[in-house]
């Protein structure tokens, strides 16, 4: 191994963990606070696909890149305010059934409105081709490229995961919500409403997976399966991570992306290692690398 | 007395069962279905009841069965294909390797419950189905393309077609529904179902819970194994579907409409999808998934205890007396979800 392909592996490691991370990073928020499985939230990333796509060719990429996760929010306010609220007072199952109803649901509706296979999502204009990155790294060994949008893909989860660490970290907001986190009870004795707080915490996984939608969209491709095919990574991401814990599924999404871009040569291993990897952390560690005791045991 | 009137009604029940799936493919046939399609049902009613008995007595909620399903549908394929023609060897291997392949998943999977299970069945399950296409495996299994057969099965030397493999299928059934009701009644299956209730105090009454939820989670393994490896039969061609999370996802569907923790509950739910699948489609076209759907949404929603428990409330409004099917109760209902458990659990003991 060189450095450069030791350096391009690591790339597409970071890149292929961006995609999980964000779709991750939803599903965890959703799943601390909430308290709910969302088994639609790979809906939410086919949703923001193909609204992207729609509005890709209407009003343009840039625009859509703005549109499409205010269009995810309001997905998510809508769903949790009409449906995911009635559920809190029923069983994990219930919950895990009606969400899986709804991904379904999504599924066939776009598979009757767009068909079954496959549609194009071309890049714009300024995100094609590739970047040469010889030029600005000089321990790069000769001629190395990496298409540029990947590197786009990249950035923009960097930008999102700051974003919604400060958001968390730094707001009154995120302090509310990392209470409620810990312990929901002891906030509504505190007068807090925490309902609305909540259902905004929906939205915001949701406008993530708005964002995962738009810049992966043209990576994943944009069919009806790819929902549901990206999801199972995506629960193994916030499982190996720990439920609930949202440094726990980054790590874990790193971690993956790594795994699938440094077994790229073994054909064969690469289609079953994060699965081997999830058995692994399971077994050393039942409660995911950062999960916390007494979380959904 | 009572013993007696018990199993005078035991045998009405399985009397009645046994009459109506044996007779499946004539008034299927009356209703708008076709013969093959009574096989099909029938091996997915195998599947479902097993289900139930994961599931509906233990609450524990696998997205995976398809894992099983499939590996013992890949197994017989490849006996059939490779070694004899002749099912019982087929069927005794593939039911083995379920249950090893069962064992290890359980392992791994039941060390945790509820959500953390459902997402791990989940996540083994595609594992399987990926190794299945994996480039390693794809002389094996076919890859994409699914594995095909030359010749079809026979059983002690009579072709497996038509009719044959229906009673075949309807017997294994047969036996199966009555298997399961035994152990639902059965001071084994009491225990399954306090795992619902509360594994904890189990625990601590020095009852080796996780034993007996491996037991049941092998057994659920067992029905699947067993229907897998009847549709190869039934038809002698194994599909990549087999493996798909959309499977286990037809399984849970059918469960969750027909209603839970009730054994004839699945079996009506798999008669359901299958019959929406085949014969309805032909009046709502390409959308009848759409519709199964909305259907599966609505009834999550609104009725829980699925269609049996639609009956049973809508007998209950015409003033017949239903009775509880319950009789141990929890000290006190902890949330609204443990009122709705306290409703619709089954519970009927046998003194």
């Amino acid at each position: 191994m060189t450095v450069n392909s030791v350096f391009l592996e690591l790339l597409t490691g970071l890149q292929l963990g961006a995609i999980y991370a964000l779709i991750a990073l939803g599903l965890t928020l959703i799943f601390g606070t909430l308290n709910v499985v969302n088994f639609a939230h790979g809906a939410l990333y086919m949703i923001a696909a193909y609204v992207a796509v729609v509005l890709a060719n209407q009003v343009g990429f840039i625009a859509a890149i703005f549109l499409v996760p205010i269009v995810l929010f309001g997905v998510g306010i809508a769903l949790e305010r009409g449906l995911i609220r009635f559920f809190y007072d029923r069983p994990h199952t219930d919950q895990i059934l009606v969400t899986f109803g709804v991904a379904l649901l999504v599924q066939e509706c776009l598979k009757w409105i767009f068909g079954a296979n496959n549609i194009p999502f071309p890049l714009p204009e300024w995100g094609n081709g590739v970047a040469f990155l010889h030029e600005y790294l000089p321990f790069l060994d000769g001629f190395v490229v990496f298409p540029k949008w990947r590197l786009i893909l990249i950035a923009v989860s960097l930008i999102t995961v700051l974003g919604l660490y400060s958001l968390l970290q730094f707001t009154r907001f995120g302090l509310v919500v990392r209470a409620g986190m810990r312990d929901p009870q002891m906030l509504r004795f505190m007068g807090i409403n925490i309902t609305q707080r909540f259902a905004i915490v929906f939205g915001l996984g949701a406008l993530i997976a708005g964002v995962a939608g738009v810049f992966g969209g043209p990576i994943t491709q944009v069919s009806p399966d790819v929902g549901m095919a990206l999801l199972v990574p995506s629960f193994l991401v916030v499982v190996i991570g720990g439920m609930g814990s949202l440094t726990g599924a980054l790590l874990a999404a790193i971690m993956l992306g790594m795994a699938l871009s440094f077994t790229a040569t073994i054909a064969s291993l690469q289609q079953i290692i994060i699965y081997l990897v999830a058995v692994v952390v399971l077994l050393v560690r039942p409660r995911g690398l950062l999960g916390k005791k007494g979380v959904a045991e | 007395m009572f013993e007696r009137e018990n199993r005078a009604r035991d045998l009405t029940v399985l009397g009645s069962f046994a009459a109506i799936v044996l007779t499946l493919p004539w008034w299927l046939t009356a209703i708008g279905g076709y013969e093959a399609l009574a096989t099909k049902i029938v091996i997915w009613a195998i599947f479902a009841l097993g289900f139930d008995i994961l599931l509906g007595f233990t609450s524990y909620l696998s997205f995976g069965h398809a894992a099983f399903f499939g590996f013992s549908a890949y197994v017989t394929g490849l006996m059939l294909k490779h070694v004899t023609a002749e099912i019982i060897p087929a069927m005794v291997v593939s039911f083995a390797g379920t249950l090893v392949i069962a064992l290890i998943i359980g392992f791994l999977t039941l060390r945790r419950s509820g959500i953390y299970f459902a997402i791990l069945t989940l996540a083994f399950a595609e594992m399987l189905h990926a190794a299945a296409l994996s480039s390693m495996l794809q002389e094996w299994t076919g890859g994409d393309n699914g594995l095909t057969m030359d010749t079809n099965p026979v059983l002690f030397g009579i072709e497996m077609e038509g009719l044959n493999v229906f009673f075949f299928c309807a017997l294994i059934l047969i036996g199966g529904f009555f298997v399961a009701r035994q152990i639902k009644r059965s001071s084994f299956g009491l225990m399954l179902r306090s795992i619902k209730e509360n594994p904890m105090r189990l625990e601590y009454t020095g009852v080796n819970v996780q034993a007996y939820k491996m037991s049941a989670f092998l057994i659920s393994a067992m029905y699947a194994g067993l229907a897998g490896s009847l549709m190869v039969i039934y038809e002698p061609y194994v599909a990549t579907k087999f493996l798909h999370w959309s499977t286990s996802g037809e399984v849970v569907i059918m469960s969750v409409i027909g209603g839970v923790n009730t054994l004839i509950g699945p079996i009506i739910g798999a008669t359901f999808l299958l019959y929406f699948e085949n014969v309805v489609q032909a009046f709502i076209g390409e959308q009848w998934k759409l519709v199964l759907g909305a259907v599966f949404v609505l009834v999550v929603i609104f009725l829980p205890g699925g269609f049996v428990d639609g009956y049973r409330r809508i007998r209950k409004a015409f003033g017949a007396k239903v009775e509880p099917r319950r009789q141990n109760v929890p000290d006190k209902p902890q949330r609204a979800s443990d009122a709705y458990d306290r409703k619709n659990t089954a519970t009927q003991y046998v003194d």
